[in-house]
């Protein structure tokens, strides 16, 4: 009786071993999953940015081209 | 921070991360994406197995073989990979031309150290072969001996023996197919045996072995039959292992198509191998070892499987290669069929009947999942779990579609005789591919890919919840397993003294079971007293599985192989342990229950990799490699053109085909290359197929964003021509017969909301590379449209501005989808070349018309307002530019729609009117109207100063200094006479009727021109200013009976406006004063008018008077009697008077009156 309460209990430790392990792997899943859709959340919100920048840039250029007349900017 | 974080507060904190919000709204049209992928492997390759002490020792002993053959699949797994991915290297290398060339020791050199490396993989390549033969051999003769024979083999091991049947198939053909790699060997040894490095005998032994090893075609397959046939009884294995095969292959029981490719392979191979000395087949068949019948069917089902990358055998050419082959035991493989067995076309149906049910009940399981916080019952664990599997069968499915297809084609290129598109030059690959594909088949296979590509994503997404269900699910059936099925057998067998049994049983218990010892023991106490009522029993009679603790952990791989194996061997036909037969210990109840349990735990293993099962399932890199195809082109290509790539092909048919439907799933085909790229780097470890796949994808991608944007833009521009075509003169057309058609609603805006497409680790911005086109492409657009304007009449202006405002509406609906389009203005400037001068092109045409066209060639109809052109010509107009060579798109956007313009803006081509002068207005707004007039002013000084002056002075000359009124009593006819008389030196005046007119008709029309001008001007501001008149405050008088009454209504109207009078908005809800004084400023400027207060004819003409007043020739100076003259000629009228008489009287040829 004594064998098998040492086996039974080994099998325990090694379940309760396997779902520590598999706690902490799910949970080093679940950053790595929030830190996908982060950066593809950031992705969408950088991209409407640099729109708004892009259009900036390009007015300055243009209001620049026009101001200066011919001339290049120096 | 602290150092310490208890496991408690991280794992806190890490379930703090889903409050987060992370919004990400694009619609999900792309494959799955990772931008960072976590793979945690717990498959420990029986790394584990002496942990098991209470199990069996011959299934941990086989444990042991198992982890091994595992590790020697993996290596020959990447052998494989070497040999596949070989690039001849001998045809690169310069070869010492003759004996007597200088430099050839240090080019001989050069080679073998090149080639060295690479003649060490095949020396490992041929050592792992030879040793594998070995060691399966060995194992065979272990599991034959006559002993073994009738003992208990687990259905892992016969697979892993299969699997290793496979992976000897590949390697020989891959040899015999690769000449490169013998060619490169021997360019090495000759150049090794020049430099005689090679000096002891093992080394140029060595080499001679290898050198036989690789010139010999099929040596590893009869090397391994040779061996085989020594082992007495082998084909009986076989049998176990093709039997085995042909039953995972019927019940499906495979999860990637790789797999189920591998069953048949294995099949076809085995039989070849069986087939010895005897017809081993035919014999094993009679004695119902084995039915070709059955096998039959199969090898018919699936005639073209892929061995490797892009090479496909029929696996049933292995069979017919035997040298027992009988034809007529065969009769549905032995004849080849004319077309492929899948049916794509018509299996895409079925594909997408089951997407859609398939993802409704998803869908639904999905929001349950989302919705409730609590956690989820048993049965919800079970669903997840089968939606799981049935989601990785399903890829699996619609994946093996794709790529027996593909294989199919491949093997069956197409010829110039079937496919008429196909030319005689095609060369192998691209009858292949390119030319072998119709378009329906095109279209399913681009839908099936997509279904592919989206259902793993989605399942992706679900990826976390379903794992987790799936090991709560399988921890509560092992556990309930153990308690219903397997302890009560286990009481019996220890009560009835069946000592096997009861020790396999208990191995079995032991192996998986997780109850602590004290509930085991409680269990156990409980089972005895069952009448004592406690409340652990009047739990357990509630419910059956309350006993059962909740876990969220998997069963180890070791773990469950131990526990498989051993129920295996329990209901087994044949012995277990060399002893007996279990099974007729067992009653029929826990018999049916232990297979159940055995069919249900087979597909355990891939789910606890759900992950990894679910890409492999959904694997396609195949669809890219074509190492095959390189390596029959004998060196002539280095790398084939994007036309012959299939992933390529995909994407382009869905840019240049009709159906606008499939756009949406060009993401899913790019993603074909992410397969590839991956493949190349983790499983064939070759950067330099990465390069080439990157280098593709570059090509490619630049492809795509082009003709994608071509496709945007001719769709936006055909709709907003057609938004600005006429209903009525399109239903007067649609009555003639003529249909124009208006753009098919189309799916760009998906395609272009995505704002990072991953691609090859890289994150595009679609919005953004097509935005920039867009923006060249509408440049290009308002260029032509003034290009062509330079190069026609004046008359076309019209043209120009019905151009410039259908690529303004086009600009306006495509601002709508592509967020950093320049606004309309900049670019109509750019294109109009006046962003850094003054004048624009339009100005600067505009002006050369009027000079060089309008004024010397027009006349002006007073009674219908507009200039037509005279028939007399006296000035020639010079050449104007060529029209612009552009397509259609960059006009109209279509042939039709161009042609119904053409004619629109035909009906003002032959005047100047009142529209024409409106669209000048328009066009150049007050910078340029003030250049053209003062441009007009110093042309009619010059005129007048250069050209009329010197006629005017002529004619003074000729005319008599006085010339008296003569008396009316003489009659009209006597008067004439005396004026023709009197002047007739000026109807003689040779330039008069050429020169002189025409200078003065050219003086007319500038002033005519000048006040049409004015008057069209005006009218454009009078609508502007109507417009505008609600925003800047200006509210019209209400009709009333007083005048008290109107101020009262005028009052309340004018607080009703107030919301929307700009600069009063804009004043109360800044707090920078400069905004509110620039909004007062513009709102002046808007108000204040050319029209409103100054006139620009009035002002034209002073500045004409003024010209005029400085010169006595048109005064006639001072009069002397210092009133005004009275009969001399000096004044201006009189000359004009004089011209009168000339110009009035009917030409004599030409007696008509001009019509306008």
């Amino acid at each position: 009786m004594n064998a098998s309460e040492a086996v039974q209990r080994q099998l325990k430790d090694d379940w309760d071993n396997r779902e520590f392990e598999q706690v902490l792997a799910d949970n080093i899943k679940s950053i790595a999953n929030f830190l996908s859709t982060f950066e593809l959340s950031c992705r969408s919100k950088l991209a409407t940015l640099n729109d708004k920048i892009n259009l900036l840039e390009r007015k300055v250029e243009f209001l620049e081209a026009r101001v200066t007349k011919g001339d290049t900017l120096s | 921070m602290s150092n310490n974080v208890s496991l408690e507060a991280a794992l806190n904190n890490v379930s703090l991360l889903d409050m987060i919000v992370v919004p990400d709204d694009q619609p999900d049209i792309e494959a799955r994406v990772l931008p960072l992928l976590y793979r945690a492997n717990f498959d420990t390759n029986f790394e584990d197995r002496s942990a098991f002490v209470t199990g069996i020792a011959k299934y941990s002993e086989e444990a042991t073989r198992h982890a091994q053959f595992n590790d020697m699949l993996a290596e020959g797994l990447q052998h494989a990979a070497n040999l596949y991915t070989w690039r001849c290297c001998s045809r690169a290398v310069p070869m010492a031309k003759s004996n007597d060339q200088p430099n050839r020791t240090e080019i001989n050199e050069m080679v073998v150290n090149v080639l060295k490396p690479e003649v060490s993989k095949l020396n490992s390549f041929m050592r792992f072969t030879l040793h594998a033969i070995q060691r399966f051999c060995e194992e065979v003769r272990r599991l034959c001996h006559s002993e073994k024979r009738k003992d208990f083999v687990s259905e892992a091991y016969l697979l892993t023996l299969g699997r290793f049947i496979n992976m000897f198939a590949v390697l020989d053909e891959l040899k015999n197919m690769k000449a490169s790699i013998k060619n490169d060997f021997s360019t090495f040894r000759r150049a090794s045996q020049f430099l005689q490095t090679m000096s002891d005998t093992q080394a140029i032994h060595d080499m001679q072995n290898l050198s036989m090893f690789l010139a010999t075609q099929n040596k590893i397959k009869d090397d391994l039959k040779l061996q085989m046939k020594t082992i007495e009884g082998y084909e009986e294995l076989l049998s176990d292992v093709v039997n085995i095969c042909a039953h995972m292959y019927e019940q499906q029981l495979y999860i990637s198509p790789n797999e189920k490719h591998m069953f048949v392979k294995v099949i076809a191979f085995s039989l070849f191998l069986m087939d010895g000395d005897a017809a081993n087949v035919a014999k094993l068949d009679q004695k119902k070892r084995l039915s070709i019948q059955r096998l039959d069917k199969i090898f018919k089902s699936l005639e073209v499987v892929p061995l490797y990358g892009d090479m496909q055998i029929q696996p049933f050419a292995f069979v017919r290669r035997s040298s027992h082959y009988e034809a007529n035991k065969w009769p549905l493989s032995d004849k080849e069929s004319e077309k492929c067995h899948v049916n794509i076309v018509e299996k895409v149906h079925t594909i997408r009947s089951d997407h859609e049910s398939y993802v409704t009940q998803f869908a639904k399981i999905n929001n349950e999942v989302a919705i409730s916080d609590r956690v989820g019952s048993d049965r919800e664990h079970r669903e997840l779990t089968s939606l799981a599997l049935s989601g990785i069968q399903l890829l699996c499915q619609w994946s093996c579609a794709v790529v027996e297809t593909i294989s199919w084609k491949l093997l069956h290129p197409t010829n110039p005789k079937d496919n008429r598109e196909c030319p005689d030059t095609a060369e192998e690959y691209e009858r292949a591919t390119r030319y072998n594909y119709t378009p329906a088949e095109k279209t399913a296979l681009i839908q099936i890919i997509a279904m592919i590509k989206g259902l793993q994503s989605m399942l992706g997404k679900m990826e976390p919840e379903m794992s987790n269900a799936t090991r709560k699910c399988v921890y509560v059936e092992l556990q309930a397993f153990i308690q219903h099925t397997v302890n009560e057998p286990l009481q019996k067998a220890i009560k009835n003294k069946k000592d096997l049994l009861a020790s396999i049983l208990q191995s079995v218990k032991d192996s998986i079971c997780d109850v602590g010892y004290e509930l085991n023991r409680m269990t156990d106490t409980k089972s005895k007293s069952k009448k004592s009522g406690s409340k652990v029993d009047s739990a357990n009679s509630s419910s059956s599985d309350i006993r059962i603790p909740r876990r969220t952990a998997a069963p180890g791989s070791t773990q469950l192989y131990m526990a498989r194996t051993q129920l295996e061997s329990l209901i087994s036909e044949k012995l277990c342990g060399g002893k007996k037969i279990l099974r007729k210990e067992l009653d029929s109840k826990t018999i049916e229950k232990i297979s159940v349990f055995l069919r249900k735990s087979a597909h355990w293993p891939a789910l606890f990799k759900f992950s990894d099962s679910m890409t492999e399932a959904g694997e396609l890199s195949q669809l890219w490699f074509r190492e095959f195809y390189l390596e029959m082109t004998m060196g002539q290509r280095i790398q084939f053109p994007i036309e012959m790539s299939m992933p390529w092909i995909l994407t382009d048919y869905i840019l240049s085909c009709d159906e606008h439907s499939l756009i949406e799933s060009a993401l899913y085909q790019l993603d074909l290359y992410n397969d590839a790229a991956q493949y190349s780097l983790f499983s064939f470890n070759k950067q330099f197929l990465y390069d080439e796949v990157e280098a593709e994808v570059n090509l490619c991608f630049d492809q795509f964003v082009y003709k994608l944007s071509e496709m945007v833009f001719t769709n936006y521009k055909q709709l907003a021509s057609s938004m600005l075509l006429d209903k009525r003169f399109k239903s007067e057309l649609s009555r003639v017969g003529t249909i124009i058609r208006t753009p098919t609603a189309s799916r760009f805006e998906s395609l272009l909301q995505q704002r990072h497409v991953q691609l090859l680790g890289r994150s595009v911005d679609l919005n953004r590379v097509v935005s920039q086109r867009i923006n060249m492409s509408l440049l290009k657009a308002l260029d032509a449209a003034i290009w062509k304007f330079e190069s026609e009449p004046l008359s076309s202006i019209i043209e120009l501005d019905m151009l410039i405002e259908a690529n303004r509406l086009c600009h306006s609906l495509l601002k709508e989808v592509l967020h950093s389009l320049a606004p309309f203005d900049d670019i109509f400037q750019e294109a109009n070349h006046a962003v850094n001068s003054p004048h624009g092109r339009i100005t600067l045409h505009v002006f050369w018309e009027l000079n060089y066209d309008f004024v010397p060639n027009f006349v002006y109809n007073g009674s219908t307002h507009r200039f037509v052109r005279a028939k007399q010509f006296f000035r020639k107009t010079p050449a104007r530019e060529k029209p612009p060579q552009v397509g259609q798109v960059y006009y109209w956007g279509s042939k039709s729609l161009m042609a119904a313009f053409m004619n629109i803006s035909n009906g003002y081509n032959s005047c100047i009117g009142t529209q024409h002068l409106k669209a000048i207005t328009r066009l150049l707004h007050y910078q340029g109207i003030a250049v053209i007039l003062d441009e007009l002013l110093k042309m009619t000084h010059r005129l007048l100063e250069e050209k009329i002056k010197r006629h005017v002075r002529n004619v003074f000359n000729m005319m008599p200094k006085v010339l008296k009124l003569p008396r009316a009593d003489y009659g009209s006819t006597a008067l004439l006479q005396y004026y023709c008389h009197h002047l007739d030196a000026v109807g003689k005046y040779p330039e008069l009727k050429s020169e002189f007119c025409q200078d003065l008709r050219e003086l007319g029309n500038m002033i005519i021109f000048c006040q049409q001008l004015e008057v069209a001007l005006g009218q454009e501001e009078t609508h502007d200013l109507f417009l505008a008149a609600a925003f800047i405050g200006n509210v019209p008088q209400p009709p009333s009976r007083n005048a008290q009454e109107q101020m009262k209504q005028l009052a309340k109207l004018e607080e009703k406006y107030a919301r929307i009078h700009l600069s009063e908005v804009i004043a109360k809800n800044t707090n920078d004063e400069g905004q509110a004084i620039i909004a007062k400023e513009a709102e002046l400027m808007t108000k204040e008018r050319l029209c409103c207060g100054l006139n620009v004819f009035e002002n034209f003409l002073l500045r004409i008077k003024q010209i005029l007043a400085n010169d006595e020739i048109w005064t006639g100076g001072y009069p002397t009697n210092g009133v005004f003259w009275i009969d001399e000629c000096v004044e201006w009228y009189r000359v004009y008077s004089a011209l009168q008489f000339f110009l009035c009287q009917p030409t004599r040829d030409d007696n008509e009156v001009y019509a306008e």
